[in-house]
């Protein structure tokens, strides 16, 4: 019987194990069972981004022509450099390698690593830019090596006039955090946008969509096959109003001067020419610009990035004296015969304020005092005006808020009143400011863009007008300044003079063959106590020139504005160049005809 | 020795004298055709997990399969008895390869476990496997008591230890491990006491933890740490296991078809032909395939543990035992490695995997397994 009972020990304890064996087998089926049956599809998507590869194509950006279809922006494509991170084990290794071929500081791949550490693993990143067809080839041969690199073709903006159109078109840069926030998924890190002038105003028009392909790829990430995807849909060309022949004399005309240049069409709006000097070449802006070179642009003298024709306010200086002679017609304050007695200074509230002609103008009608711009006759016509009125008048021609123009950053300016001074200044207005601000003096100013538009409302008898680069996108002015016809016939006549009959101030520019109308303007920097010549003030001392006109005189096709910063007297620096940029625009000297509109 | 064994504590019973199968009349066909079957699986999958690699396994696995059958034939022939009492012998030669592998091995998948010329060649310590559990059987039956003494499991442990060590400095880790569940179970059955098994269990616990931090490779702490910490890095010790489980949970229910397995086509699966094969056949059978082929081991382990039990004596129980513990073992410990409940080790699935010393082994294993089934009616 002992015999019996120790087998059946033995088969006890193997009947023991065997069930053991077989709840294992249970446990590891029901383990089989939650991950193909209840985690089924999580997997089979994960096999699914494993196999299928997304490769995006970038959409080109459209292109930029002037209003003639020159080509001011053209796409020529560039190579860079992506690291997928998840698909190399030695991160350092790889880098490294990219290094090496690149010629390049291992630290700098590093850098541009590092900027981009929050995105995910498999997002491929972007290393370098502008790699030549030989570090090209030799990322290729090592392909299997280093899967984790990829050379992609991007279009690359070339600004094909570089420095002449920098400040209109802007350029690219890589998109700010902020932007990528406030785009609402439009952006990804590592998206290019514009970052100033059209390209930043027409980013999304330009952009396009981009496409992708999709590839079946395997664990080396060698392409097997083809998997669909949607094509990249280009982005829209656009046709500026600019005139490319008349920008490159405007900025021939700044060249190495402190400035701005304003062109357009009083009829439409359309802008012909709008240049900011110094300027800078947006081709060396691209995305991954040295901080090197960054700096150099940033500190560079008179910060050639600002673009003066917008984002700077001046005083405007005499050329202020047209709001001012328009508004004491309108409101009947003077007419065209209405006299006053220049003597080369005038006391108004136990203040003497000069005239800028020592001796003064004699007796001056509005007319005569336009066409020598007596500062006498404006001290009387704006104590007669009245600070609230002259602020009225001057923001029915556009002063004191933007002009509305598809360019990002424009300044508002400033039309001060006694409101304005109380809640901005804490302190009343003063009496005495209203006679400054009648010679465009004071707290007032205005950007270039706003005084040629100003102009503009002038020029076509009193309807104002959007400044605009693409026709159909801006928003038209707001109605007001609906002056009776005729109002501004003698400001206009004056304007004439002041070119083309002896003795105005800007006779030495008058054109052959064009009737301009203009108004000259010459800020004072400092405040002076004796009459200086200004040639023989420090530069940052100097008065800033200022020419305001349009042309022809009789049926304006044509207003430009210079502004030259420390340039001096408006009539011997802005207008000259103002001349300049009417027999360009006219092809006075040229046989050829005149252009049409 | 042989006195005590055999024929004086066991019943016997007349073998069915009408059968025309003579004495192969009594043989176990759930065994036999689940071994067959589970081949069969196999070499499909192999074909199927090749077929995008430089070399085709499937002819060198169809060729694996037939030596394999004659081992098996061979095995089942051989009275066990007969091999028990060449355990010594058989033991000895183990070793001696063992120690030979360590001087004119050469190194495959990090360890210095193969001997052969070329691309020939075979793992010794299988052949050692083999031979050790043949000894063990002699020993413990040959110590018939209903509970082992300490001596009796010191000196079991120590038939074990010699290979086990010879084979840790390969290293070989996951080769190592095998032996364990094969001392374990035939200590069990062999009559040792819960209490001391316990013990022992926490002195493999210590040698584990020892093992650990003196006598482990890099890599392979690296294999274990991926277990604990899986998905951290894709490419890096996460990724096998990552893989794997990809592999499987995306063949959900029917599977991606025979021969469409992406992971595998697409080489994201490693070592998908040997250790992950199971991986290739869950992705492209599903959960039916994977029930299918546990289905089949379930039926090999419960119809072999009942060859156990109705063996003639103690040797042959304790035999098949042992050798049962190896191949359940195999498949419990790879099938729960493919699907992420284990670490990853270098241990394939019997029947299914490619490589061919371990196809021997399992066929002989399984032969001998049949061949005490079929001498369960003889009187020696």
């Amino acid at each position: 019987m002992q015999v019996r009972e120790v087998r059946d020990d033995l088969v006890n304890r193997v009947r023991f194990l065997t069930a053991l064996a077989v709840v294992a087998l249970v446990v590891i089926g029901s383990t089989f069972w939650f991950v193909q049956m209840v985690h089924g599809s999580f997997y089979r998507e994960l096999a699914e981004s494993n196999r299928l590869r997304r490769i995006p194509l970038q959409a080109p950006r459209g292109l930029i022509f002037d209003r003639n279809g020159t080509l001011l922006v053209d796409n020529v494509p560039s190579y860079g450099l992506l690291i997928d991170r998840s698909r190399t084990r030695d991160l350092t290794a790889a880098l490294r390698f990219a290094a090496d071929i690149l010629e390049r500081p291992l630290a700098e791949l590093e850098a541009a690593l590092a900027k981009n550490a929050g995105a995910p693993a498999f997002r491929p990143i972007l290393l370098a830019e502008g790699l030549s067809l030989t570090q090209v080839t030799r990322f290729e041969v090592k392909r299997l090596e280093h899967p984790e690199f990829e050379v992609e073709v991007r279009h690359q903006r070339l600004y094909r006039h570089g420095a002449q159109t920098a400040h209109v078109l802007g350029y690219l840069g890589e998109v700010s955090e902020r932007e990528i926030e406030s785009s609402e998924g439009a952006f990804e890190l590592g998206d290019l946008v514009g970052k100033r002038g059209i390209e930043q105003f027409y980013d999304s028009a330009l952009r396009g969509t981009d496409g992708e392909r999709v590839v079946v790829v395997d664990s080396r990430g060698q392409v097997l096959d083809k998997a669909g995807g949607t094509p990249a849909a280009a982005g829209q060309p656009l046709r500026l109003s600019i005139d490319l022949g008349l920008q490159q004399e405007a900025q021939r005309q700044l060249q190495d001067k402190v400035g701005a240049v304003v062109a357009l069409d009083p009829r439409t709006g359309e802008i012909r020419a709008i240049v900011s000097s110094p300027s800078y070449n947006p081709n060396a802006l691209g995305r991954r610009i040295s901080t090197e070179d960054w700096q150099a642009i940033v500190t560079a003298p008179h910060n050639p990035l600002q673009n003066r024709t917008v984002q700077n306010t001046y005083s405007p200086g005499s050329v202020f004296k047209i709001v001012v002679a328009s508004a004491g017609l309108a409101e009947g304050v003077v007419d065209r015969g209405t006299r006053v007695h220049c003597a080369g200074a005038a006391t108004i509230y136990n203040h003497r304020f000069r005239c800028w002609r020592q001796g003064g103008h004699g007796s001056v009608n509005l007319e005569e005092a336009i066409k020598h711009s007596c500062d006498v006759y404006f001290y009387h016509l704006g104590q007669k005006l009245g600070i609230d009125r002259i602020a009225r008048y001057s923001r029915l021609f556009g002063l004191g808020h933007g002009t509305g123009i598809d360019l990002r950053g424009e300044k508002s300016g400033l039309v001060p009143d006694p409101a304005w001074s109380l809640a901005a200044r804490k302190h009343p207005w003063y009496a005495g400011e209203t006679i400054s601000v009648a010679i465009g003096q004071g707290p007032l100013l205005t950007t270039p863009l706003q005084v040629a538009a100003m102009m503009a409302g002038v020029a076509n008898g009193g309807r104002m007008i959007t400044p605009h680069l693409v026709e159909g996108t801006v928003a038209p002015p707001p109605d007001g300044l609906n002056l009776p016809p005729g109002v501004l016939d003698p400001v206009r006549r004056a304007l004439w003079a002041v070119v083309n009959e002896p003795g105005g101030t800007a006779a030495a520019s008058k054109v052959k063959g064009l009737e301009v109308a203009g108004k000259t303007g010459t800020v004072q920097v400092v405040s002076q106590a004796t009459w200086t010549k200004n040639e023989s003030l420090p530069f940052e001392k100097r008065d800033h020139a200022w020419f305001a006109s349009f042309a022809p005189a009789d049926a304006p096709e044509l207003v430009v504005v210079v502004f030259v910063e420390h340039g001096g007297g408006g009539s011997k620096v802005a207008a000259p160049i103002a001349k300049a940029l009417y027999e360009k625009y006219f092809r006075i000297g040229d046989d050829a005809p005149v252009p049409g509109p | 020795m042989r006195s005590i064994s055999g024929s004086a504590t066991t019943p016997r019973f007349l073998a069915p004298e009408s059968s025309p199968w003579g004495q192969f009349s009594g043989v176990d066909w759930a065994v036999l055709f689940s071994m067959l079957l589970l081949t069969t699986i196999g070499l499909l999958t192999v074909r199927s997990a090749s077929a995008d690699m430089t070399i085709d396994y499937f002819p060198r696995q169809l060729v694996w399969v037939c030596l394999g059958l004659v081992v098996f034939a061979v095995a089942v022939s051989i009275e066990y008895a007969v091999l028990v009492d060449l355990a010594l012998p058989l033991y000895g030669i183990g070793c001696v390869l063992l120690v030979l592998v360590l001087f004119i091995g050469q190194v495959r998948g990090g360890a210095q476990s193969w001997l052969g010329y070329g691309s020939v060649g075979f793992q010794p310590s299988e052949v050692a496997k083999l031979a050790t559990t043949l000894l063990l059987a002699r020993f413990l039956a040959a110590v018939n008591r209903r509970v082992l003494t300490f001596r009796d499991i010191a000196f079991a442990g120590l038939i074990v230890a010699v290979p086990v060590l010879l084979v840790v400095v390969e290293p070989d880790l996951g080769g190592a491990a095998m032996f364990m569940p094969m001392l374990a179970g035939m200590l069990l059955v062999g009559g040792v006491r819960i209490k001391v098994l316990l013990l022992a269990i926490a002195a493999v616990v210590a040698l584990g933890a020892g093992i650990w931090f003196y006598g482990m490779h890099d890599y392979q702490r690296e294999r274990v740490q991926t277990f604990l910490n899986p998905g951290t890095d894709p490419r890096g010790k996460g990724y096998q296991v990552r893989q794997s489980k990809i592999a499987v949970g995306s063949g959900e229910l029917h599977g991606k078809g025979y021969m469409q397995g992406t992971q595998s086509k697409l080489k994201f699966l490693p070592a998908r032909h040997t250790d992950f094969i199971f991986a290739v056949l869950a992705e492209e059978w599903g959960f039916l395939g994977v029930v299918t082929v546990l289905f089949l081991y379930a039926v090999f382990i419960v119809n072999g543990a009942r060859i156990a039990m109705r063996a003639r004596d103690r040797e042959g129980i304790l035999l098949v035992v042992g050798l049962l513990s190896i191949i359940s073992f195999h498949v419990l410990y790879n099938t729960a490695m493919v699907v992420g409940l284990v670490p990853i080790t270098g241990i394939p699935l019997p029947f299914l995997s490619y490589g061919g010393t371990f196809m021997l082994f399992n066929f002989a294993a399984t032969g001998i397994i049949l061949g005490v089934d079929i001498r369960r009616y003889v009187n020696r």
